[in-house]
């Protein structure tokens, strides 16, 4: 790693990577079943609010993933692409980074992650609607989380208020404790040691997660097969998501 | 809300709830000033600022998937799946992840209730003492033909109590009952498994190992006996070193059909021609003498009533014939025809053909489970009719019902409200507000699944025989009391025969001695010399099962007798086959949770509420658009629902979701949605089940619009979809 | 009338007015910050100085610190340990809060003081396996009786020490001073 003037990141916003990234996934298309598995444990695990059939309606869930599929063809020829889970890229070179004026969206040069930092946030929405996966979540309201249910929010995640943008984090709280007790036992990190709660639930083992810069986890080891895809790569976004196509 | 501390001294933070709402962007309350509330004694197995993790049972279905919820400072923070347990090694479904939000939902009964068959949840709360007092007069004082006991669907410690006890005294036998198992035609599948497999018992296909898979109506990917384990075994199946191949017979493309190859649009209820003729064609194909099974079967016949041009039934027949390990499997909606049974058994039949029976990516049998080995199965829907008629000429005293919602869970023309009110005293032990226990005379509370002990047999999903074991992960929430406790005390307070019966002090004295017969088999995930050391273990591991498959493979090959799938016959007057079919994201009992009501369903992204599928062409045909509400009439009852336009569906075909349409059931599912169950007639099947998918009805526009909440857009990016028709 | 107004506010009296009502806004404000400074107050007026002279370790009550993100307070069974031996456990006035929580076997109700706001992730482990002292930034106990912060902890505060603490080691800059490694 060369040395970049500090300073300089922070008038950018943004640094586009040469490299590969840090952490990635790869997510086999012919495998995911759109259980909608992951969805529930992401809400779960990011104590993710739900907003109610109205909001809801409005188009206003706070899913960090969501799983997309269209309709092809006609009836009796009708089938439906195949189930995509789709969650922020965690970008190399973001579309959302410098278009946010308080710079609450920035990238991290340790984790090579999209960091959104709620207490910056002032709730313009630009980098949502820069996003051109479009998989951050605004919090339009206060949503309301009666007693008892707030018993189950999870310790390790900030609970955001209205007015503040989020997205998937690629369950940074587990990297860093993963990360934390691999240091305290003095040892590398290995791979596959933990995953993130989308790739921990689901039950076809459609989300691979680890580390895309060591060739020999099994991330980047799918990630070179040939029916490996990025989404929207041509924008140059350099997303850290590889899909494999249905076969 | 002051607590006494627990049997395993937890203690809440008392402060750090109010906290978590708080100071975000730096203007909120400060969180300086929160009380922090320190263990009492802390217990030894606890470490300050670290999780503590306990394997338990999942409860939100009967498949048994094993659990290890995460809790933190005495609370559940998160569920995980048990790496262990056999049945989904690590894996979990979304109802799986949701189920805390059953443990801490708003709306549940806190305390045992005088409920007197009110309207809404009664307020006349009552002491343990005196709840366990009215449960034990009404055991001691009721004839024991008298008694009835209505249970859920999982063969759990708590049937196996309550079987002891009814034995005991001469009451008959509890029934387990879920709408699951109408949905799945359990009792179809188990009776055509003793028809042609030679032994009965719930099947085993093993997806993870075959070829080329036709599945007739089973939606093993959403909600079908072990969905989790099913899903498990088609992620190895498309994995393996030739691309797993599976092709879907069925009316509605279900979401297990969207993630099929092919899918077959086949008429409702011709599922078991369409298989006979398969038969023929294959055994012509692998150029053998068709064997009797298939000889009778009119090729032009069953594509003509079947909607499958002849063509197709050859390339499939073709395409079955070369594969080297084929396996077809019967379930679901198929199954739930007025030819139900002869459907299951010509796609058995199938499975014969190829040869695969105890084969590799064949068929088993489910291997028996560790205690209690006979095959029980959760009642069909006749016996339910016929318990049903035993509440209206009286013959049931007191019903006791436990784990499920009979009001919600049954078809309404089957009147089991009305019922009800012919049952002098109606005990509910639900945990929640539901339909049936707002209709008891009381409602004594039990934990919720992950407040409780307990273990579960597992019916199907592993090859290896499995018992999923269950402990508490939290003490208690509310003033509630373990079910299995209850009728324990009770009993010993009638003194008697009853107390004879049941000499354990509790639930867990009780488990124990279920488990003793266990440690003789040394061949187990673990070994223990005494019961103390076992169950500590039993609990540590999330259950026991044997090291080794124990999967039976079937004895008898039936394909020597003739078969024949008599055609359908429908119940009602329409020009439309009414599918119903499970939410795989609610289940039957997913409603009350928030955060599952908005997942969006897999196929039409519909999030909290009903919704009614209709073919496009059909739609348009009828002046229907998105989001209209139509009026779906069947000869025994009407419901209004809104309409999604669903291009997998035949045009002659609507489908509605099973889930919603609660009348109680707490804040998240009361008065949301419809239940299909509205609409289904009586027509049974030769074993038993209910012929839900063989409705015919008919539609109405009603010209009122509701749009449904969905994720999927209507407009496109470049604004597609904007004023077209 | 706005022009009333205007006429009044530019004559002596509309402007000293208006300076009285900016010094009470600001000093509300001050009051304000200065409010959420102050050391509450605690259930037990904990003698941490007088603990300390008897040679008890940080981690003797406080013993998540070396392991985990909490340090954590000590359950009042463990207080009771020492404290059930010593006679002026019955007599003191101070200690009847404790003595009546061992009796009625209800937690005590601490404040806890060093604290971070909740969108902050502060873990403890690093840091002392950094070799940072507990005094580093919770002062020197023995001379304290109820525990004060010794300065506001606020981000500034921490980022001062990180940087510094990186030195000229880059990489090490980067992770301390990475928005991620404190705020997810």
């Amino acid at each position: 790693m060369k040395p970049i003037d500090l300073n300089i990141i922070g008038a950018k916003g943004a640094i586009a990577e040469e490299a590969e990234g840090k952490w990635g996934m790869a997510i086999d298309e012919d495998l995911c079943t759109g259980c909608q598995a992951c969805v529930a444990a992401c809400a779960m695990e990011n104590n993710i609010s739900f907003v109610g059939e109205e909001d809801a309606a409005y188009g206003r869930t706070m899913h960090w993933i969501r799983i997309e599929r269209f309709w092809e063809g006609e009836y009796p020829d009708v089938r439906t692409t195949s189930f995509q889970p789709m969650l922020c890229q965690q970008c190399g070179h973001a579309p959302c980074e410098p278009v946010c004026p308080v710079f609450a969206t920035v990238h991290s040069q340790a984790d090579e992650l999209n960091l959104q930092v709620y207490n910056r946030c002032v709730g313009t929405r630009y980098c949502g609607n820069n996003c051109p996966y479009q998989v951050r979540a605004f919090n339009w309201r206060d949503y309301e989380r009666p007693e008892p249910l707030n018993n189950q929010l999870n310790p390790d995640v900030t609970v955001r208020q209205r007015g503040v943008m989020e997205k998937c984090t690629f369950c940074i709280q587990r990297i860093h404790q993963a990360e934390d007790t691999a240091k305290s036992e003095g040892r590398e990190l290995q791979d596959g040691e933990f995953d993130p709660a989308c790739a921990q639930a689901c039950p076809a083992d459609a989300i691979v997660f680890g580390r895309v810069d060591d060739p020999d986890s099994k991330v980047s080891q799918l990630s070179r097969q040939k029916r490996g895809v990025k989404h929207l790569e041509d924008l140059a976004t350099l997303p850290r998501i590889t899909y494999l196509k249905e076969s | 809300m002051k607590k006494k501390i627990s049997r395993r001294d937890f203690l809440k933070l008392a402060g750090a709830s109010a906290a978590t709402g708080a100071a975000l962007t730096g203007c909120g309350p400060s969180s300086r000033f929160v009380v922090r509330e320190p263990y009492t004694q802390m217990p030894e197995y606890a470490l300050i600022g670290e999780s503590t993790f306990y394997a338990t049972t999942c409860r939100e279905c009967a498949a048994g998937c094993g659990l290890i919820v995460r809790t933190f400072q005495g609370r559940a923070i998160k569920v995980e799946g048990n790496k262990n347990n056999p049945v989904n090694l690590g894996k979990t479904c979304a109802r799986g992840q949701a189920t805390l939000q059953g443990l801490y939902n708003p709306d549940r009964v806190t305390d045992p209730l005088n409920q007197g068959r009110r309207k809404t949840l009664g307020t006349d709360g009552m002491n343990w003492d005196d709840a366990i007092k009215v449960v034990s007069d009404a055991l001691a004082n009721t004839d024991p033909a008298g008694i009835g006991f209505l249970l859920g669907m999982a063969p759990d410690h708590l049937f196996d109590l309550v079987s002891d006890l009814t034995a005991g005294i001469g009451a008959p036998a509890p029934v387990r009952y879920g709408a699951l198992s109408a949905f799945e035609a359990r009792a179809t599948l188990v009776k055509a498994a003793e028809n042609v497999l030679g032994q009965s018992g719930l099947p085993f296909f093993d997806l993870a190992n075959a070829e080329l898979t036709f599945s007739f109506g089973a939606n093993f990917l959403e909600t079908w006996l072990s969905p989790v384990a099913y899903t498990r075994g088609f992620s190895k199946m498309r994995k393996q070193g030739k691309r797993g191949y599976l092709v879907q017979f069925e009316p509605r493309m279900s979401q297990t059909g969207a993630k099929a190859d092919e899918w077959i649009p086949v008429r409702p209820g011709t599922e078991g021609m369409v298989a006979l003729a398969l038969g023929k064609l294959i055994a012509e194909s692998k150029k053998q003498t068709v064997p009797r099974a298939f000889v009778n079967v009119d090729v032009k016949a069953v594509a003509k009533e079947s909607d499958v041009d002849e063509e197709k039934l050859h390339y499939l027949a073709d395409l079955f014939a070369d594969a080297d390990r084929a396996l077809a499997i019967p379930g679901g909606a198929a199954l739930g025809q007025s030819n139900g049974l002869g459907t299951a058994e010509a796609v058995l039949a199938l499975d014969a053909l190829a040869n695969n029976f105890g084969q590799p990516g064949g068929v088993f049998l489910s291997p028996a489970a560790p205690t209690e080995d006979n095959v029980h199965r959760p009642a069909s829907l006749q016996e339910m009719a016929v318990f049903i008629n035993k509440m209206n000429t009286g013959e049931i005293k007191t019903l006791l019902i436990h784990g499920v919602n009979p009001v919600f869970e049954l078809p309404k023309s089957l009147g089991f409200e009305a019922a009800l009110k012919n049952v002098p005293l109606v005990i509910s032990f639900s945990t929640f507000p539901d339909e049936t226990a707002i209709l008891s005379d009381y409602i004594f509370p039990d934990h919720h699944g992950l407040e409780s002990w307990g273990y579960q047999r597992v019916a199907t999903g592993t090859s290896q025989s499995t018992l999923s074991g269950a402990q508490p992960v939290v003490s208690p929430f509310y003033n509630t009391q373990s079910t299995a406790d209850v009728l324990l005390a009770a009993s010993a307070i009638a003194g008697g025969k009853l107390a004879s019966v049941l000499p354990f002090k509790d639930e867990v004295e009780y488990i124990q001695a279920q488990l003793i017969p266990l440690i003789e088999n040394k061949d187990a995930n673990f070994n223990a010399g005494e019961i103390n050391s076992f169950s500590a273990y039993f609990q540590q591991f999330g259950g026991w099962w044997t090291n080794e498959a124990a999967l039976l493979a079937p004895t008898q090959n039936t394909l020597n007798e003739t078969l024949s799938v008599e055609s359908p016959t429908y119940e009602g007057e329409g020009d439309f086959f009414l599918v119903p079919f499970v939410s795989p994201v609610l289940g039957e009992a997913g409603a009350n949770k928030p955060s599952l009501q908005e997942v969006p369903d897999p196929t039409t992204t519909v999030m909290w509420n009903s919704w009614v599928e209709i073919n496009p062409e059909t739609a348009h045909e009828f002046g229907i658009k998105s989001g209209d509400i139509i009026k779906i009439v069947s000869n025994v009852g009407v419901i209004e629902t809104s309409a999604y336009l669903y291009p997998a569906i035949r045009p002659d075909t609507i489908a509605i979701p099973f889930g919603q349409g609660h009348k109680a059931y707490g804040r998240y599912a009361a008065g949301r949605g419809v239940n299909p169950f509205d609409l289904l007639g009586l027509k049974f099947n030769a074993a038993g089940d209910i012929a839900f998918a063989g409705m015919k009805v008919q539609i109405i526009k009603t010209g009122k619009k509701f749009e449904l909440a969905r994720m999927e857009s209507e407009i496109g990016v470049y604004g597609e979809g904007l004023g077209e028709e | 009338m706005v022009k009333k107004i205007f006429s009044w506010l530019i004559s002596p009296l509309g402007w000293i007015s208006l300076l009285i009502l900016a010094l009470i806004v600001f000093s509300g404000i001050i009051w304000g910050i200065n409010l959420t400074q102050i050391t509450p107050e605690q259930p037990i007026e904990f003698p941490h100085d007088r603990h300390i002279s008897f040679g008890i370790q940080c981690l003797y009550c406080h013993q998540g610190a070396s392991r985990g993100p909490v340090a954590g307070l000590p359950t009042q069974t463990k207080c009771w340990g020492c404290h059930q031996q010593l006679g002026i456990t019955k007599t003191s006035v101070l200690l009847k809060p404790l003595v009546q929580a061992i009796e009625k076997n209800e937690p005590i109700q601490w404040i806890p003081v060093a604290t971070v706001p909740d969108f902050v992730k502060f873990n403890h482990r690093p840091h002392i396996a950094a070799s940072l002292n507990c005094e580093a930034c919770h002062g020197d106990l023995s001379k304290l009786t109820i525990y004060e912060n010794p300065q506001i902890l606020n981000m500034g505060w921490c980022l001062d020490c990180h940087v510094e603490k990186a030195g000229d080691d880059y990489e090490k800059l980067v992770k301390l001073t990475d928005c991620g490694t404190c705020h997810y």
